[in-house]
């Protein structure tokens, strides 16, 4: 049996987890094609044409994978991973998006609803539904989940040494990583994980920034519990899980003195963005560091991108040096 | 206190109850093209356009001299819960000293609620505070009533106005209430001035008739959706709304009173989708049903740009116009507020839903769809 895994939204999160359950059943994951401008073309042919990027993007690995002659499509509802917490509307609403959206995939979605209080998603009721599609017993299922789980969790110990998500990967596959070199300044980098780890969305942003000796900071790289202490119990919360994951982060950078500014990278028309991308620029200039937000959409063109984050750079890196002059003086 | 609140519907419930209770009321002016340029200056770019237009009048409120801005919340997902407290920020940051009240569900979080209740109840007991929101839900509701009655007798009006200049006069009527007796009086008296209007017979099966459904702030409130309910009257067209604010407080009062209208119109759209993504997404499609059942002839959709629940409606129109064989129009709304457009495609659409109601009743064959499309698809790969 084939399953396709759309490589667009949460997958950038929870791939490990999903590969290493799915391939215990004896299943063979099949990947959609690193995003192109022709698979987003696509996307964007079938979808609503106010919808954020990431959800076009979406569609467009859908429809790459119904070419790759796969049994299933997994495109699961995501609703909630804390309580109290949601996720965006349109994660809801994934498997009407998509099944509205394009023609022949009904038959094909492999639809599981997540809820619960686990960020690992790994409760034996919210993936039931496989034990019919793979011919499995609830004990099977729930032994797969437990190791998928730890496998998980390995995954994210990696990530908060400071490693992006692809370097995890690699290091989970064996591969052995070299720290990079002495850093100069270091940004915290604001944004979902489809929009900084597709790499035609974000233009590889992150290989751009090391490149000029940029020490990068992600959500996934803290504790939670750092990201989940910043905020007092009596303001009310951002009610959407990874939402609240970045505000918090962007809020316990703020009071690092190590960091030296932030960039927000953000999708256009994203709704959850248009709320914390304010609040975080409100924020930063309460506490005096410079904060750019960078929007990217459907459009391909990398030289505004390299010079718009060129110029932040250069600009911080002047600042700290001259401060630094200063002391020595 | 010198209090204010959005303008969203009735409003003149909501001056009634902040004035019994002794408020200082600063009425909020109905929206207009100065109010929304300056809630798009100050909000960030892709907010939904009712978080724009109601910091406009927000800051409008503030600069006559508001202290206290007092409006619901919401617990997600939908960005609405989120309006409160990044209007405090912003008008915090424009230098204005003002308070935002987010008066959140009495049922999640009841210390907030208390806390925030006895701030705006201004030292009146509790029974007074009940008995004067009860007095201002029954205005509401009552003007509500006669409001949905314009909508559909305003298609028919022989001298065009006249509704309109009744219900300038019904809100008038309405402001006066203090008591139980004035506002059966007032009742009286609005609804003699509506049937006392003349309107034009018209035999029963070529009325056609319109649902308005979407996203609760642009259907409710004519100065942000182009006026769409006037226009579609003067084209003859009966105009039915789903959102009014009696009904919204009835929804999230439920757990008092029993089960609601919108939970009636979520379990009708189970057949579409499967989950409530957080506005009123679901209840729309629910709706969009229930007009089918009872036999409107078309049914128009209006959200704000980029709202995140009816983009999902919206995705889901297609088919549903199809398999319900009900014209389905679907309008997104924002700042840009030219006529022509939405102007165009209205009659267009009404023009369409008319011909295809007096037209002979024909079976449209899936066949030829097929065939159509299939020539299509080979026009399109010929380039």
């Amino acid at each position: 049996m084939r399953v396709g895994l759309p490589r667009a939204l949460i997958y950038h999160y929870y791939y490990p987890l999903w590969k290493n359950l799915f391939e215990q059943f004896d299943v063979q994951v099949v990947i959609s094609d690193i995003t192109s401008k022709e698979l987003i073309q696509k996307g964007i042919k079938v979808t609503v044409p106010e919808i954020c990027l990431p959800i076009k993007a979406f569609n467009g690995h859908v429809i790459n994978l119904l070419s790759k002659n796969v049994d299933y499509i997994f495109i699961p509802r995501f609703v909630g991973i804390e309580s109290k917490k949601w996720f965006c509307p349109k994660f809801i609403g994934l498997p009407e998006l998509v099944g509205y959206s394009i023609d022949g995939v009904k038959d094909k979605m492999l639809t599981i609803d997540i809820h619960g209080n686990r960020e690992d998603t790994c409760l034996l009721e919210n993936y039931r539904p496989l034990c019919n599609v793979f011919n499995i017993t609830e004990k099977e299922l729930k032994k797969a989940l437990k190791k998928a789980s730890a496998y998980w969790q390995e995954f994210k110990q990696y990530c908060m040494k400071g490693f992006t998500i692809e370097e995890s990967m690699q290091i989970l596959n064996g591969e052995q990583m070299v720290s990079n070199t002495h850093p100069e300044i270091t940004l915290g980098l604001l944004g979902y994980v489809y929009n900084i780890y597709d790499p035609f969305v974000s233009m590889d942003i992150i290989k751009r920034l090391r490149q000029m000796d940029v020490k990068v900071i992600t959500f996934e790289m803290m504790h939670e519990k750092d990201i989940a202490n910043v905020f007092s119990k009596k303001s009310k919360s951002i009610y959407w899980t990874f939402s609240n994951k970045i505000y918090g982060a962007a809020k316990v950078l703020m009071n690092d003195p190590e960091v030296d500014g932030f960039i927000h990278v953000t999708a256009f028309g994203c709704g959850p963005d248009s709320i914390i991308g304010k609040l975080m620029e409100l924020d930063s200039d309460k506490f005096r560091k410079p904060f750019m937000t960078l929007r990217v959409d459907e459009h391909t063109g990398e030289s505004h991108l390299q010079t718009r984050i060129e110029a932040f750079v250069d600009m911080i890196k002047r600042k700290k040096f001259a401060e630094q002059r200063r002391e020595l003086a | 206190m010198k209090v204010s609140f959005p303008y969203m519907g009735c409003v003149t419930g909501y001056k009634k109850i902040l004035e019994m209770l002794g408020h200082e009321v600063i009425m909020p002016q109905k929206p207009t093209q100065k109010t929304i340029d300056l809630g798009v200056k100050y909000s960030p770019e892709f907010i939904c356009f009712p978080f724009k237009v109601m910091m406009g009048t927000y800051i409008e409120a503030v600069q006559r001299g508001a202290e206290v801005i007092i409006s619901s919340g919401g617990h997600g997902p939908c960005r609405a819960g989120l309006y409160g407290e990044v209007h405090e920020k912003i008008l915090k940051h424009m230098g204005y000293d003002v308070q935002v009240i987010i008066f959140d569900s009495i049922f999640r979080d009841f210390g907030t609620f208390y806390t925030h209740l006895k701030k705006v109840r201004n030292g009146a007991s509790l029974i007074k505070l009940i008995k004067d929101i009860r007095f201002a839900f029954q205005i509401i509701c009552r003007m509500d009533e006669i409001e949905k009655k314009i909508k559909i007798l305003r298609a028919y009006e022989l001298n065009r106005g006249d509704f309109n200049r009744a219900w300038v006069e019904i809100q008038k009527l309405y402001d006066k209430c203090w008591t139980q007796q004035d506002l059966e009086k007032a009742s009286k008296i609005a609804h003699q001035m509506i049937n006392d209007i003349p309107i034009r017979k018209v035999k029963d099966d070529e009325r056609i008739r319109v649902g308005i459904v979407g996203e609760i702030y642009v259907i409710m409130e004519s100065s942000v959706n182009m006026n769409i309910e006037q226009n579609l009257n003067n084209m003859g067209v009966e105009v039915e709304n789903v959102q009014y604010i009696s009904d919204w407080v009835k929804h999230n009062t439920r757990g008092f009173f029993g089960s609601s209208k919108a939970e009636q119109m979520i379990g009708k759209a189970r057949r579409f989708v499967k989950m409530n993504c957080g506005g009123h997404d679901m209840e729309n499609i629910g709706w969009m049903v229930d007009f089918k059942e009872r036999g409107f002839d078309a049914v128009i959709h209006l959200m704000p740009f980029g709202c995140l629940p009816e983009l999902i409606t919206q995705s889901a129109i297609p088919t549903i116009s199809k398999e319900l064989k009900l014209p389905i129009l679907s309008l997104s709304l924002d700042e840009q507020m030219g006529t022509a457009n939405n102007q165009t495609r209205i009659e267009a659409f009404i023009d369409l839903v008319r011909n295809l109601k007096s037209a002979p009743k024909t079976e449209v064959k899936e066949i030829e769809d097929e065939v159509w499309n299939a020539k299509l698809l080979k026009q399109e790969l010929a380039g």
